[in-house]
């Protein structure tokens, strides 16, 4: 049976503290990287020419890629399976050429009947502070 | 809103067995730009109290309905062969214009999904709302997919909500 190690310990935690930021830049490279490991072939994500046939300046991002790389924040600071909760809003399109950086601040701290939890606000943002995605997470904590 | 609540909520929306694969794992790992080496590395999972390779947290939406499934242990089609009615009521809403887009995700995770294991995956549409916002009309149609365990303890629960705005 697996026992993920809680990589955050419960009592160092408080409201306001933030993880430690990952910035990452989009590449059309490693959006067609996504659709292949992901399976969505929607052509709006790797096909610049029917892109920009639909109106669009090029392609743009899967918001679901979005949401893995702000996972990756999470698990780098929880610790790989200690997210029990994970919910995203996606407030704007992202396109390849922006940096996207990741904002995980502590908005509450509980003792539950299946363990410590922490929970988080979560956001994606360009390099102009546009935000592209907002949600929240619970991480189990030591 | 052409569509009609009581004939979509409750629809399945459809269900398969499904292998975790370590290659497919490794690989959506890389591409959602994560080199941790629990993903990649056995040694790595188990120092991290892992018994095998674990998934990364949004790998269960489409990586988990693409990869894994072979028809050898496929369970009876719930959508009697009309398959995933998500394509069809998109394709209706497409047909008053506006935009579809993919709004909101959930994830509730139950316990740790890893390599090896054979998973039961079922998807029902659970909700359909409509909201008047800015002038436009918002159409937000809910999905539920549940992936269990052999026992048939979940594993993860995700819900998948598409908006529609014209």
């Amino acid at each position: 049976m697996a026992k993920p190690i809680a990589k955050l310990r419960y009592d160092d935690l408080s409201e306001g503290d933030e993880a430690p930021a990952l910035s990452h830049e989009l590449t059309r490279s490693g959006l067609v990287a996504y659709a292949g490991a992901s399976g969505d072939m929607n052509p709006m994500h790797h096909d610049e020419v029917q892109a920009k046939a639909a109106g669009l300046p090029s392609v743009f991002g899967h918001g679901m890629l979005s949401m893995g790389i702000l996972g990756r924040a999470l698990t780098d600071w929880a610790g790989v399976g200690n997210l029990t909760e994970y919910r995203a809003r996606f407030t704007k399109q992202t396109w390849p050429g922006e940096t996207l950086s990741t904002r995980i601040v502590v908005t509450g701290k509980s003792q539950t009947e299946e363990g410590k939890r922490v929970s988080v606000d979560v956001t994606l943002c360009n390099q102009d502070g546009e935000v592209k995605l907002a949600g929240t997470a619970t991480v189990a904590v030591a | 809103m052409s569509l009609n609540r009581d004939e979509v909520v409750g629809l399945p929306t459809g269900a398969s067995t499904v292998h975790v694969e370590r290659g497919p794992v490794s690989k959506f790992a890389r591409s959602v730009t994560d080199p941790n080496p629990v993903y990649h590395d056995l040694a790595a999972a188990r120092e991290a109290g892992f018994d095998s390779i674990p998934a990364p947290p949004t790998f269960t939406f489409s990586a988990a309905s693409h990869w894994g499934a072979f028809p050898e242990d496929q369970p009876e089609d719930p959508t009697g062969g009309a398959g995933n009615p998500m394509g069809r009521l998109m394709g209706d809403l497409r047909k008053e214009g506006g935009l579809i887009l993919h709004g909101e995700q959930e994830f509730v995770y139950h316990k740790p999904m890893q390599v090896g294991e054979t998973l039961r995956r079922e998807g029902k549409i659970v909700d359909l709302y409509t909201k008047e916002a800015k002038g436009k009309t918002m159409t937000f149609l809910v999905t539920e997919t549940v992936f269990k365990d052999d026992a048939g303890d979940p594993v993860v629960t995700e819900r998948f909500n598409l908006i529609h705005r014209r």
